[in-house]
């Protein structure tokens, strides 16, 4: 019953590129998301949220890396998403700061 | 669901299992016990405590007058706490904010203290089986490294939510169909396949609540706040802590002090009395014996009035409130996220009933997790797959069985050990408690490991773990001389509950254990390497005789 291996990852390199976008790129999504949405709601309640539900969506983020055919794409897609939230960040801290 | 899709969630959904299954059995199983942590304790001492006491009932002015005769308290803020339902409190003490104070009354200090005989506790002498399983579930003990315990239980805590969102879907299209299959009788491969489904889907919703809960609670403030205080507050931890008011209170001195302290007790009364239902749970006493002292008290509403009700007060010594927060108007939605992750977690929402109904079910979660692991071994177990490869699987299967299942008999022996040796409350009751455990653990893993059955392992941990059991209350009445039905007509409920939690923890360990009977077919595979690993050894021994 073990799953079947013709639809498995089989380079090793690839695997490596999986895991690490999944576990690195995912939680930098996920962060990232969170504080740029909050800068622009109640910044208390998204990071109370970012403590329980940040794991949520850094698990589905896991998971989905394994599913793109290449790791690499992963990592592209999350460090895009991460750079985008980034900028909002630096943007929301300019013209609309919390501190 | 493509059968690529499929194949992969399936696959992650193997490795992540079988990587955390020993940690998540520990911590599920150590967890579980926590549930009845209180009892535990006023067992373990034979301090039992009635459900509901808060310090309304206690002499908080008794306590202080104690302290300050041992103590210089001037200047300082005193705090007691009720952490657990147990006799004893914590006591917080700051250094002192005058400058002509003593040397010892410049440093903080922290102990417990018993409401009843005011003994103090250091927190070595105050350790306990409680304590030690509910931080065991955690794995505290393994904070070797600054907190790598705390993060090691998280990360398992997070690849388990990982393995049950990836096990939700890989059981999709069969989840109503498998909840009504179980086939004892079929194969092996499929006993274990129904029992891991059938209990995987029945307790999904409490594993999915411990998952995120558990996760939450261990690694939420130590996983994601970095980054937000080195991109939100510039670095700024304090400013953090101020927005979600975890800086304690600080009030200035006004240098004068008082000639008569007032009554605190008064102040929790007064306090107490304020909404219906307030139970306190903590008396802050900023800047003892000043003429600027005040008296902070918190505390929560009973559950069955509100879920999530926070109340506090701030006194100054005239009796006005300085600062209130009305646990029956609306709750802030940071405190009510907190109160429903910590509330569902602690399972203390709805009295003994509940948390025994949650004990159940996290055994049932230590079950979902051998049997995962079975499946594992047991679909690798074909004529096809190397024999090398079947070799290295059953010894890791003897070796998670024996680490997981030698658990019960050891815990039955660490309570029976603490009862009868470790009376007195001397510092060295902590290491004396790590020793008995993990001594205990490790022999007896090691002896499971190295018989290399697993049916043996399965029925003598439990029959071990039983007779152990049954020792439990007679071990308590022995040298305690509260024999069940005296602490029953005593009222002395924690007391009463443990032994008789540990009479039906064995009467029903004994009634599996009897049920286990060796299937030939079961143990074919793995049994069979030890026949022909003998075989193979007497063939050597034969041809060196030779």
């Amino acid at each position: 019953m073990p799953a079947n291996k013709k639809y498995l990852t089989a380079s090793k390199t690839q695997r490596f590129a999986k895991i690490t976008a999944g576990f690195f790129g995912g939680y930098g999504v996920t962060v990232s998301f969170f504080m740029a949405i909050g800068f622009w709601l109640d910044h208390i309640n998204v990071l109370t949220t970012l403590r329980f539900g940040g794991f949520m969506l850094w698990a589905t983020l896991f998971l989905l890396a394994f599913l793109f055919k290449n790791g690499w794409k992963a990592w592209g897609l999350y460090l895009v998403l991460t750079l985008t939230f980034s900028i909002i960040i630096h943007f929301s801290k300019i013209y609309h700061p919390i501190i | 669901m493509s059968n690529r899709v499929y194949n992969i969630l399936f696959h992650t959904h193997t490795v992540s299992g079988i990587v955390i299954s020993v940690a998540l059995f520990v911590i599920f199983f150590a967890g579980s016990f926590s549930f009845f942590r209180d009892e535990i304790i006023g067992w373990e001492r034979n301090e039992p405590v009635m459900e509901g006491m808060d310090l309304k009932d206690i002499d908080v002015d008794r306590m202080l007058d104690s302290i300050s005769e041992q103590k210089e308290l001037y200047g300082r803020d005193v705090s007691f706490t009720k952490f657990f339902n147990e006799r004893r409190l914590g006591v917080n003490i700051t250094a002192s904010q005058d400058s002509k104070a003593g040397d010892k009354a410049q440093i903080r200090e922290f102990f417990y203290m018993d409401a009843e005989n005011l003994n103090s506790y250091t927190y070595g002498s105050n350790y306990s089986i409680g304590e030690f399983l509910y931080r065991l579930h955690f794995f505290a003990q393994l904070n070797l490294w600054g907190t790598s315990g705390y993060l090691l239980s998280g990360f398992v805590a997070f690849f388990f939510l990982f393995a049950i969102i990836t096990g939700v879907f890989v059981h999709w299209k069969k989840i109503v169909s498998n909840f009504y299959v179980f086939r004892p009788m079929a194969s092996l491969k499929n006993l274990w396949t129904d029992a891991h489904t059938a209990l995987g889907i029945l307790g999904l919703p409490y594993q999915f609540v411990y998952a995120v809960t558990g996760t939450c609670l261990i690694i939420g403030t130590s996983v994601m706040s970095p980054a937000v205080v080195t991109f939100m507050y510039d670095g700024d931890t304090n400013e953090l802590y101020d927005d979600f008011g975890f800086n304690p209170l600080r009030f200035d001195m006004r240098g004068e002090k008082l000639a008569e302290i007032p009554s605190v007790n008064a102040f929790v009364a007064k306090a107490g009395q304020k909404w219906k239902g307030f139970e306190v749970k903590s008396v802050k006493i900023y800047n003892y014996g000043d003429k600027n002292m005040r008296i902070g008290i918190d505390g929560y509403t009973s559950h069955n009035l509100k879920f999530a009700g926070r109340g506090d007060i701030l006194y100054d010594l005239d009796g006005a409130e300085l600062q209130v927060t009305d646990p029956h108007s609306e709750t802030s939605y940071q405190d009510a996220a907190m109160a429903v992750i910590t509330q569902l977690h602690y399972g203390d929402y709805g009295g003994v009933p509940l948390r025994i109904v949650y004990f159940i079910l996290g055994i049932a979660s230590c079950f979902v997790i051998i049997s995962g692991v079975m499946i594992w071994l047991v679909a690798r177990d074909k004529k096809h797959v190397p024999e090398k490869q079947r070799k290295f699987n059953a010894w890791v299967v003897w070796i998670y069985l024996a680490v997981c299942l030698s658990l019960f008999p050891v815990t039955a022996f660490t309570f029976l050990m603490v009862k009868v040796f470790l009376t007195e409350f001397t510092p060295e009751r902590l290491n004396h408690i790590y020793q008995i455990f993990f001594y205990s653990w490790l022999i007896l893993s090691v002896f499971f490991t190295l018989k290399r059955d697993n049916y043996f392992t399965n029925k003598y941990t439990l029959i071990c773990g039983a007779v152990l059991g049954f020792m439990v209350p007679l071990a308590n009445g022995w040298t305690s001389g509260n024999w069940l039905w005296v602490s029953l007509s005593a009222g002395h409920y924690q007391v009463f509950f443990i032994d008789v939690f540990w009479l039906s923890l064995s009467v029903v360990a004994l009634i599996i254990a009897s049920n286990l009977k060796r299937t030939v077919k079961k143990h074919m595979q793995v049994s069979s390497y030890k026949k022909k690993e003998k075989a193979s050894s007497l063939d050597n021994k034969a041809v060196l005789a030779d």
